[in-house]
């Protein structure tokens, strides 16, 4: 009798626990969507990072014979990634030239780029950029005895270096309708040769690539800046809590004077004017 | 075996007289005993007492996290609504009091002598004083809200810092500017040298600074933003799942009942589930509404307001420019350059593949924006107001963007004038464009009114969803705790009589 009784109850029981669990599975099933998904993985939290930098460009992104990079741009990667918490130990840096940045990172084979990444309105329809970390301009290098040429629209009839897949010489005689007469180069480095064997009379790009390019060579920098290029910090689009700790480690950077430290260390001896007040940054979205 | 009795009252019988003296004595006896053994779970009233505070237990557990959550419910509310947000949208106020401080200084200059020129140097200078004081206000703000974040203190620190020295240059340029008594836009070298040195400070340095101080209180924001959410989210799981449990056990006791006392059904605790279960579907159909609202007011409201000021502060920064270009010539092509950089920061037209110079930036805006029709997929321009563009849908807001667009494209209309007359040759002309005629500040007034009837659509918009989100809360420190006391006195009230059967 109280098997039965016992049984009876037990059924009883079991079918309000089927029951409560559908409820439970369907007011579950209700939330979870609400859940989650409201913010991506974040390259922040990540243990170990991927970094894309350039490989040729002298004293920004360079690698060197036994496969390691050395630079500005490396040096701020590895202060950044040091304020998020990854140590150099577990850092990968790998070349990301200026066609692959965007897909590289939307695939996530780099999860950032610090490579002299202009931002644009166009590339942050594709790519979160925090930073800048500097604002470079686009200045002139020029011959040390070419005293006659000052600003950009003295290098009008001049011949200007123009690099292939480089829009630095349109920003002259396109944006600013200087008549100059832009000489195709392969390379920067080949358009300060140029410029010292006197095919040339200027080579006109960033001023910080310049700087990198012109060390060690004879020249003079005029010091007329004409645009701002603000290198950012590319992350995958969207990641907004990467993007935020990215600008509080620049901030950090500039504070303490690291930022100062290091565009010395890298561009001291170019004659450039720097700059070692924070950037005004472009804001996370 | 007897000392767990098997009563099984059956229907029509369960009444206190079927109960048997020796079973109730010898159960007694053996209370202590089986209590230890556990056998008193095998006993009928055990087992209802065990139904019953299972039933309690998940109805208390339903009360907590129902509390939790409807106070993390109200600090999201807090943070957005009431503290943070307003907040950090005021700290936009420092940026563009700066920028406008230093536009004022340009103005003075400029006009030189001639005191009555533009707004004039009186109106210039109570103006200068007025952004002064609105940027000591904006920086108070912002150093509350830096609280205990060392960086941001020391940003906040340097802003001042900077501005002090700003304002001894500007005394030094305007000291200057006073014993040249030039005429309009013909300002001696060292006029000239001496405000160099104060904009630089305030462009280079002090400026963006400022705007990092509102992105990172805005980054706190959105932060607190979405962990409230989170917790609200998750919190509104657990409402249901805990009201899932509640009623499990609930009809798990009713089932019980039923079988044990052939009974079809027990009034009480059916009043006891529906009110679980209206409990848990009201509380879970408000978490969800509350966070809609919270939604609203964070993506159409702080948001919108955030972009929008920014794209105030660089628009009067932009004009500022123009004043910049016609003072210092010898600088008027990095002026130039800044001023197009900001005008695409606010509007940015599509322009193919022609160079990005201000000329073609005209035509491209002309083009663009006026083939533009508010609630548009396709939004043929990027910037502030093409962000704005793209969330947007027919209504109020579009109607105060379309007019914020036009009165843009006047302004631009005036820059581009100007830009002509200096481009001849007629620097004269182009100060009159900007200055003697009213037209490029009027226009320029005008634009900053739409700008300010586009914010407060949002700022309604903000007001209203945190007035739901409150709305929605009010009652609901009461309701918790008198829903959970008042199912819980069902559930007893359903198992007494039952009990009292064994008494």
């Amino acid at each position: 009798m109280r098997a039965t009784s016992r049984a009876t109850s037990r059924a009883g029981a079991g079918a309000g626990v089927r029951a409560a669990a559908a409820v439970v599975v369907a007011a579950a099933g209700l939330t979870a969507c609400g859940l989650g998904g409201s913010e991506e993985e974040s390259m922040a939290g990540k243990d170990s990072l991927v970094i894309g930098v350039k490989e040729d460009q002298p004293a920004l992104g360079v690698k060197r014979p036994d496969g390691t990079y050395e630079g500005f741009d490396v040096d701020v990667a590895v202060y950044i990634a040091g304020k998020l918490g990854i140590p150099r130990s577990r850092l990968t840096f790998r070349t990301t030239n200026s066609s692959v940045r965007e897909d590289a990172l939307a695939s996530g084979t780099v999860d950032m780029i610090v490579a002299t990444y202009s931002i644009t309105a166009g590339r942050k329809t594709k790519v979160t950029f925090a930073g800048p970390y500097y604002v470079a301009h686009q200045d002139t290098f020029v011959r040390a005895d070419a005293t006659a040429i000052n600003d950009v629209r003295d290098l009008k009839g001049k011949r200007i270096c123009e690099v292939t897949g480089s829009n630095s010489w349109r920003r002259v005689i396109e944006e600013r309708k200087v008549a100059a007469t832009p000489v195709t180069v392969n390379t920067y480095g080949a358009c300060m040769d140029a410029l010292a064997a006197g095919r040339l009379d200027a080579v006109s790009t960033d001023d910080l690539i310049l700087a990198g390019f012109a060390a060690g060579r004879p020249g003079r920098m005029i010091n007329a800046p004409f645009t701002d290029e603000k290198y950012g910090v590319g992350l995958k689009k969207g990641d907004l809590k990467g993007c935020e700790e990215v600008n509080r480690a620049i901030t950090a950077m500039y504070q303490d004077g690291t930022a100062g430290r290091l565009l010395l260390k890298w561009f001291g001896g170019s004659g450039l004017k720097l700059t070692t007040s924070v950037p005004q940054f472009e804001g996370c979205n | 075996m007897t000392r767990t009795p098997s009563h099984r009252p059956t229907v029509g019988t369960s009444t206190s007289a079927s109960r048997s003296p020796a079973g109730t004595a010898s159960r007694r006896e053996g209370r202590p005993a089986t209590f230890v053994r556990g056998e008193w779970l095998r006993t009928i009233p055990g087992r209802i007492g065990t139904h019953v505070a299972l039933c309690l237990a998940a109805i208390g557990a339903l009360l907590g996290v129902l509390t939790v959550t409807v106070g993390n419910a109200r600090d999201s509310v807090e943070t957005i609504g009431r503290d943070a947000g307003p907040q950090v949208v005021a700290t936009g106020t420092l940026y563009f009091a700066l920028s406008d401080m230093d536009a004022q200084v340009a103005n003075i200059l400029l006009i030189g002598r001639e005191h009555r020129l533009g707004l004039g140097y009186d109106e210039s200078l109570r103006l200068y004083e007025r952004r002064r004081a609105e940027a000591d206000a904006a920086a108070v703000m912002a150093a509350q809200l830096a609280g205990r974040d060392p960086a941001l203190r020391r940003t906040v620190q340097d802003v001042l810092d900077g501005l002090g020295k700003y304002e001894r240059l500007v005394g030094q340029a305007m000291k200057l500017d006073e014993q040249a008594a030039h005429e309009p836009g013909r300002l001696p070298p060292d006029v000239v040298e001496a405000y160099r040195e104060a904009t630089d400070l305030m462009r280079l340095q002090i400026l963006p600074k400022a705007y990092n101080i509102t992105l990172d209180t805005g980054a706190r924001v959105r932060q607190s933003y979405e962990t409230e959410r989170s917790a609200v989210l998750a919190g509104r799981t657990w409402v249901a799942v805990t009201g899932a449990i509640a009623l499990l056990f609930l009809v798990a006791t009713q089932l019980y009942l039923a079988r044990t006392f052939r009974r079809v059904l027990n009034p009480a605790l059916v009043l006891a589930t529906l009110g679980t279960l209206a409990l848990t579907a009201v509380a879970a159909g408000l978490l969800t509404a509350h966070v809609g609202h919270i939604r609203t007011a964070k993506e159409d409201g702080f948001d919108s307001v955030l972009q929008l000021s920014r794209a105030r502060a660089i628009s009067h920064s932009a004009f500022g420019d123009e004043s910049r270009y016609l003072l210092d010539p010898g600088r008027a092509d990095t002026y130039e350059q800044t001023y197009l950089d900001k005008s695409l920061s606010v509007v940015y037209p599509d322009m193919g593949d022609k160079p990005v110079n201000l000329e073609n930036y005209h035509i491209g805006l002309e083009q663009k924006v006026r083939a533009y029709e508010p609630g548009r997929e396709d939004v043929p321009f990027l910037g502030f107001l093409g962000d704005e563009a793209r969330r947007m849908e027919k209504g109020r807001a579009a109607d105060a963007l379309a007019r914020t667009l036009d009165a843009y494209r006047a302004v631009q209309r005036n820059d581009a004038l100007m830009r002509r007359y200096v481009a001849a040759g007629n620097r004269a002309g182009a100060i009159d464009v900007r200055y003697r005629t009213a037209m490029a500040i009027h226009d320029f007034g005008a634009y900053d009114q739409a700008l300010g009837t586009l914010t407060d659509v949002h700022q309604d918009a903000f007001d209203e969803a945190i007035d739901d989100a409150n709305d929605g809360l009010r009652g609901w420190t009461a309701v918790p705790a008198a829903g959970a006391a008042a199912i819980a006195l069902l559930i007893l009230a359903g198992a007494r009589p039952r009990l009292a059967e064994f008494r």
